[in-house]
């Protein structure tokens, strides 16, 4: 019996002393364990991230000193790299038709990828898991490569124009590829995967007997789309929409290979920085380019989590 | 019948869906082994050789011209993955198991370069480090700030997922040293979650554009601007062939991810996806 007390006695105190030591771990040494574990990744985001956009920040605030600038750059800062933006009109053109054609590719996308998001979060057929990676694709070509493709299917020689000539013996859509409609495909094809997936996890999460509960309260089609499909759904449409929207408004390589007469901003970017060497002012449109895309992305996610939230 | 209507017409928008996707492919795939001379409209009519109607012979042009940026492309990606898997698995763990004050900042902070356009990060980079442009390793540097995200965001959702805590201290109330635990229990149980993350590093590094191409110098440079080149230089014939070589390198990757995400590129996985800034 007092054998047995005993054991009992030091089996508790060797698990108290295992606590402490835990607690111990637990303590200012596991700290620092795990400060010196997130320390390489922190480094690395602060090199790479946080001082390049800062000093890029200073930069565009220095007065332009391009190779078509006689203006000798004088050292104090001043915000006359935005203000020609605005006014300038190439670059207000170039910033209006990034805005446009974005805005134009972002609903496009929503809307088209809605009923393939509805199959495959709702119903079940074969080649289903083929046809999803199938839609996944275009997620990995570089833009460059959807402008290629682009020029394959709709240049001045394209296959869509030349099966036309064959076929109607006109040859329309003949280079269409260089103007809006074709920088519209072209963008539209590289958001399906992102719409479509965007889409399909909402749908996923959708509480489709919400509209079942309507329509046994008579309701009809209409109805229940105004009043209860498209209330409830609108958060998911609207964050589609802002991430198709922003990845287009910074999209460059599609832009390289088709914007010859459309200009967009990304590229006149790019000409800026490597053509006429003005680094300061393409450093002030980089971030009007990054703080317009991150804005819309964040409002949009902080105002999508707080509708979400409403409604669990 | 008014029921189904919807129902047919959305399988009929996915198939064409479908054929805007693969059309393109399945031209530029064709475009790069069949001669294109039958057809009288190839620009290498006149080169000499190859007379049968399948030909391989561009598919060895690319190699020979562009062999070297394909190695480089693929030594970069590589590098990716081990950069990612060695500083951002244990530090989603850290970020997840024994958050500290900021700890959320820093995550948030890890994600923004998806929501940042390409050509702005690019300037940044270059203005910043201009003394080592052209260097291999600034072009790894601006694949990572792509890549680390998805690595953090894919592990750490993992560690959320299921009760890391619960195993560790079961392991640690048998005796198991910080390292044993991390090593022998958290580690394993996050292998899928590292081979997705590594998967999805090593699509977006191969596919990058903006920033390497930017950051370097025309004579040392990643397969995608190889790919740029092609289309800027030569016949369809070739930018093809470079295009199906890319192909090649993705495609595996991509239905290896559907395969092991399986729902989950539908569910969480696929909502991190879309976010993915990469080349566009």
């Amino acid at each position: 019996m007092a054998e047995a007390g005993r054991r009992i006695e030091r089996g508790a105190e060797i698990s108290i002393a295992r606590g402490a030591e835990m607690a111990m771990e637990r303590g200012a040494g596991f700290r620092r364990t795990a400060a010196w574990l997130v320390l390489p990744l922190v480094v690395l985001v602060f090199a790479l991230l946080v001082y390049p956009l800062a000093l890029l920040s200073v930069q565009s605030l220095r007065p332009g000193a391009g190779i078509l600038d006689a203006r000798p750059g004088s050292g104090a800062l001043s915000l006359s790299n935005y203000r020609l933006i605005v006014s300038d009109p190439d670059y207000r053109t170039a910033l209006l038709h990034s805005v446009v054609l974005s805005l134009g590719v972002a609903l496009v996308a929503t809307l088209l990828c809605l009923p393939s998001a509805w199959l495959f979060a709702r119903r079940e057929f074969r080649g289903k898991r083929l046809a999803r990676a199938l839609f996944t694709l275009p997620m990995s070509f570089s833009g460059i490569i959807v402008g290629f493709l682009t020029i394959i299917m709709l240049g001045r020689i394209g296959v869509v124009p030349q099966l036309l000539e064959k076929l109607t013996g006109h040859d329309g859509l003949s280079g269409v590829a260089y103007r809006f409609g074709g920088l519209l495909a072209a963008y539209v094809y590289f958001e399906v995967p992102r719409a479509t997936l965007t889409l399909e996890s909402a749908l996923r999460k959708f509480d489709f007997r919400l509209d079942a509960a309507a329509r046994t309260l008579g309701a009809g089609p209409w109805q229940r789309l105004r009043f209860v499909l498209v209330p409830l759904f609108l958060p998911a449409l609207l964050s589609t929409f802002a991430v198709t929207f922003s990845v287009s408004l910074g999209s460059f390589g599609v832009a390289l290979i088709l914007s010859k007469r459309f200009s967009l901003l990304p590229l006149e970017i790019f000409q800026l920085y490597t053509g006429l060497l003005n680094g300061p002012l393409a450093a002030a449109m980089a971030l009007v380019l990054g703080a317009t895309a991150l804005a819309v992305n964040t409002t949009m996610r902080l105002a999508f989590e707080g509708r979400v939230s409403r409604h669990a | 019948m008014r029921e189904r209507l919807p129902v047919i017409g959305a399988y009929v928008l996915t198939g064409l869906l479908l054929i805007f996707i693969l059309a393109p492919v399945a031209v530029v795939v064709l475009g790069s082994v069949l001669n294109t001379r039958w057809l009288g409209v190839s620009s290498e009519q006149w080169v000499p050789g190859a007379e049968g109607l399948v030909t391989f012979r561009w598919f060895g042009y690319v190699l020979a011209t562009y062999g070297r940026m394909i190695l480089f492309s693929l030594k970069l990606a590589v590098l990716s993955v081990v950069i990612c898997i060695v500083v951002g698995v244990p530090a989603a763990y850290a970020l997840v198991q024994h958050p500290f004050p900021g700890s959320r900042f820093v995550e948030e902070l890890v994600l923004v370069p998806l929501s940042l356009p390409g050509i702005t990060l690019s300037i940044a980079l270059i203005q910043a480090y201009a003394v080592w442009r052209g260097r291999w390793w600034l072009v790894l540097c601006g694949h990572l700030l792509y890549t680390i995200p998805f690595m953090v965001r894919v592990t750490s959702g993992a560690l959320r997922s299921f009760d890391v805590a619960e195993l560790e201290r079961a392991a640690q109330t048998l005796g198991a040293r910080f390292s044993q635990r991390f090593f022998l229990v958290v580690l394993p149980s996050l292998r899928h979650a590292i081979l997705v993350g590594s998967l999805l590093v090593f699509a977006i590094s191969w596919g990058e554009f903006n920033v390497s191409y930017l950051l370097n110098t025309p004579l040392n440079q990643t397969y995608p601007a190889a790919l740029y080149a092609t289309f800027t230089f030569n016949s369809f014939q070739v930018s093809s062939a470079a295009t199906t070589l890319f192909l090649l390198g993705v495609l595996p990757v991509l239905l290896l991810l559907q395969r092991l995400g399986g729902g989950e590129l539908g569910g969480e996985l696929g909502g991190e996806l879309v976010r993915i800034e990469q080349g566009a």
